[in-house]
């Protein structure tokens, strides 16, 4: 899987390789913005804690984790950060919550977290575009606004996703996915 | 009669040699395109099966066997188990 985020806080590049069926190895970059620029590049370890699937839906809690290095103004740290997703989505709604910690070495120790909620407006089957609206907010101290919704509208067809959104301290947000 | 019965006998085992099954498992937990696209992916990779196809909405898979060939139940549980779903059912027809 190879993920694209480009939002408030920063830009994310994430590509992913499913070994087993509740863990995934990759590589992870980003771009930190709205705060310290700070630079991470990490190998990323993904694993699917619990998983309840339900006649209607499915939940799952995820927990991503990376260690390696983050660069701040010709400072070179070593940095360590861990989520926990929480999510449950069926065809008609969609939950999600991530709390998240970073350690850059000396340059900043951040805690953030994320909340989204979504509703499909029409049910449609897989081969069809599926559409949601979603309502994302944020909650990072570390950074310059400590509070940010983002309200978007995510398209999804087969294996592609595609979410733009626009945050209420101003910046777009485009975010892509692609699962092979 | 002992020559008609044989032949009813050789003609009825042929016939199901060759039929195909359609086996329709009902999955609990599939909601989405990365849900489906994974199912299909991985009983398109068996040897036995013909096609399958997956329907949201009514929480089916359905696979079509080659000719003459079957994919048991427990199988079917396994691949869809690994993928991280649940079956709650499954109903097989000749075809």
């Amino acid at each position: 899987m190879i993920m694209q985020e480009n939002d408030e806080t920063g830009y994310t590049l994430s590509l992913d390789y499913t070994f087993t069926p509740v863990t995934a190895l990759g590589f992870y970059i980003k771009q930190e913005e709205n705060g310290k620029e700070i630079l991470m590049l990490t190998p990323e370890f993904n694993t699917l804690l619990k998983r309840w699937n339900l006649p209607n839906g499915q939940g799952n809690i995820f927990n991503m984790t990376g260690a390696g290095l983050a660069h701040y103004q010709g400072n070179n740290q070593p940095c360590l950060w861990t989520a926990f997703l929480a999510d449950y989505e069926s065809r008609r709604w969609f939950f999600s919550y991530e709390p998240r910690f970073v350690w850059d070495g000396d340059i900043e120790k951040s805690f953030w977290q994320r909340a989204r909620i979504g509703i499909a407006p029409y049910l449609a089957n897989y081969k069809d575009l599926n559409t949601w609206l979603m309502l994302q907010v944020d909650h990072h101290p570390a950074k310059h606004d400590h509070f940010v919704a983002t309200p978007l509208i995510r398209f999804f067809y087969k294996t592609y996703l595609f979410e733009v959104g626009y945050s209420s301290n101003q910046h777009i947000m485009v975010n892509w996915q692609i699962q092979f | 009669m002992q020559k008609h019965l044989l032949t009813i006998i050789i003609f009825l085992g042929l016939t199901t040699a060759i039929l195909a099954d359609t086996i329709k498992a009902t999955v609990n937990g599939m909601v989405c395109g990365f849900c489906a696209t994974g199912i299909e992916r991985t009983f398109r990779t068996q040897p036995e099966v013909k096609a399958v196809d997956v329907d949201l909405e009514n929480k089916l898979v359905t696979i079509h066997t080659r000719e003459g060939q079957t994919i048991d139940d427990s199988k079917i549980k396994k691949l869809l188990g690994n993928a991280g779903y649940s079956v709650t059912g499954i109903v097989r027809k000749k075809s």
